[in-house]
């Protein structure tokens, strides 16, 4: 399966052979925090819990910010 | 997952405080609650007062504008902003334009002041200077001033922040750990002054978590200033910050107890702690003070003793 990561103005193209994952696999994967973030999948905003499909794009937006 | 409110399947968020799960349109509608919720039970607005925000384009400031501005749009209120230009190169002026947008996208008389026109001199040139305070001090002394004058010469007889429920549970423990009782008495919903050259502080997003804030915006489609300050460092307040959000992890009521347990003694507190302070004006430039100088006055001098570049 193949999906996309945008953040902060960069997309990284990404492949996992995992069956079901989700978002939060990803948020782990790449250390990065579901208290800071907020994800979206195609656009729409989703929870954590939800699964990323083929061809998806996942965004993830920081809105808080340490200081 | 289903909203817990309406069965709809686009979830956007798992309360874990409540269980509760929301969708998109519940989720906002949950917020603008809550907040009219705060405003009446702490008597934050009466009808006919003009509101100043302290508009930065933040978040949390953003929504402060919003929703106070379904108040205005039902002709309670009357709105004004200011934003403040520090005066940090390649971090404050996405965060003013975002503010100039929303401001006129509303229709709501709006001003830029500058910490070089008011003091002379900006935060980027504090911070090069070899002796001073670290930013924050600055900011929080200059900001202050700044927001009060802009209050008095708006008219306004509010000032609306957009403190959310992380700075306000971060401020209490913060508070009880430096023993710090005199700021205790001080903090909560509303900061009064016995001078009536300071306008009345009202935090109208005191009981939503920040994470809320910033869904809440990205929910609504608002344009919001997603960026660190470059000045923001290590400090006191943000150890207390992070040790509220691991124990937040396994216990999600703790910002909101931490608060109403704080709201119940706070005016019992008030009574045994405040002191009537005596404001006279600054020597300088005329605002409050109990001292000679007040605090930025005192910051500009010291500034310019210490470093003689100035
Ligand atoms: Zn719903
Ligand atoms: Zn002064």
């Amino acid at each position: 399966m193949n999906y996309t990561v945008r953040m902060k103005g960069k997309v990284e193209e990404k492949t996992s052979e995992k069956d079901g994952l989700k978002v939060q696999d990803v948020l782990d994967e790449m250390e990065l925090s579901s208290e800071t973030i907020v994800s979206k999948i195609n656009g729409e905003i989703v929870i954590e819990d939800s699964v990323i499909e083929d061809g998806d794009e996942v965004e993830f937006i920081q809105i808080i910010y340490g200081g | 997952m289903e909203c817990t409110k309406c069965g709809s399947r686009h979830v956007i968020i798992q309360r874990k405080e409540s269980g509760q799960a929301l969708c998109k349109r519940c989720f906002i509608e949950s917020v603008d609650k809550k907040v009219r919720h705060t405003i009446k039970k702490e008597k934050f607005l009466k009808k006919g007062d003009k509101v100043l925000v302290a508009l930065s384009g933040g978040k949390d400031s953003v929504v402060t504008l919003e929703i106070l501005n379904s108040y205005r749009e039902r002709n309670i209120i009357d709105l004004c902003a200011v934003t403040i230009d520090e005066g940090i190169a390649g971090y404050r002026a996405e965060g003013v334009e975002i503010a100039k947008a929303h401001a006129e996208r509303l229709g709501i008389p709006h001003k830029v002041v500058t910490f070089k026109e008011s003091f002379g001199i900006d935060l980027d040139e504090i911070m090069a200077y070899e002796k001073h305070r670290g930013s924050c001090t600055y900011c929080g002394v200059f900001r202050r001033w700044i927001i009060n004058r802009a209050a008095r010469d708006f008219g306004a007889t509010k000032i609306a922040t957009g403190h959310n429920l992380d700075d306000e549970s971060e401020a209490i423990l913060m508070n009880y750990l430096e023993g710090n009782t005199e700021n205790m008495a001080k903090i909560g919903p509303k900061t009064e002054s016995n001078s009536e050259m300071f306008t009345v502080k009202i935090k109208p997003l005191r009981e939503i978590p920040e994470r809320e804030i910033g869904l809440y915006a990205l929910a609504k489609g608002l344009d919001i200033h997603l960026a660190g300050c470059p000045y923001a460092h290590e400090s006191f307040r943000m150890e207390v910050g992070n040790i509220i959000k691991d124990l937040s992890k396994e216990h999600p009521t703790i910002r909101f107890s931490l608060l109403k347990g704080f709201d119940k003694i706070r005016l019992a507190l008030r009574e045994e702690l405040t002191h009537d302070y005596d404001y006279d004006r600054c020597e300088i430039c005329g605002e409050p003070s109990s001292n000679r100088l007040c605090r930025a006055c005192t910051f500009l001098e010291e500034l310019e003793h210490d470093n003689d570049r100035l």
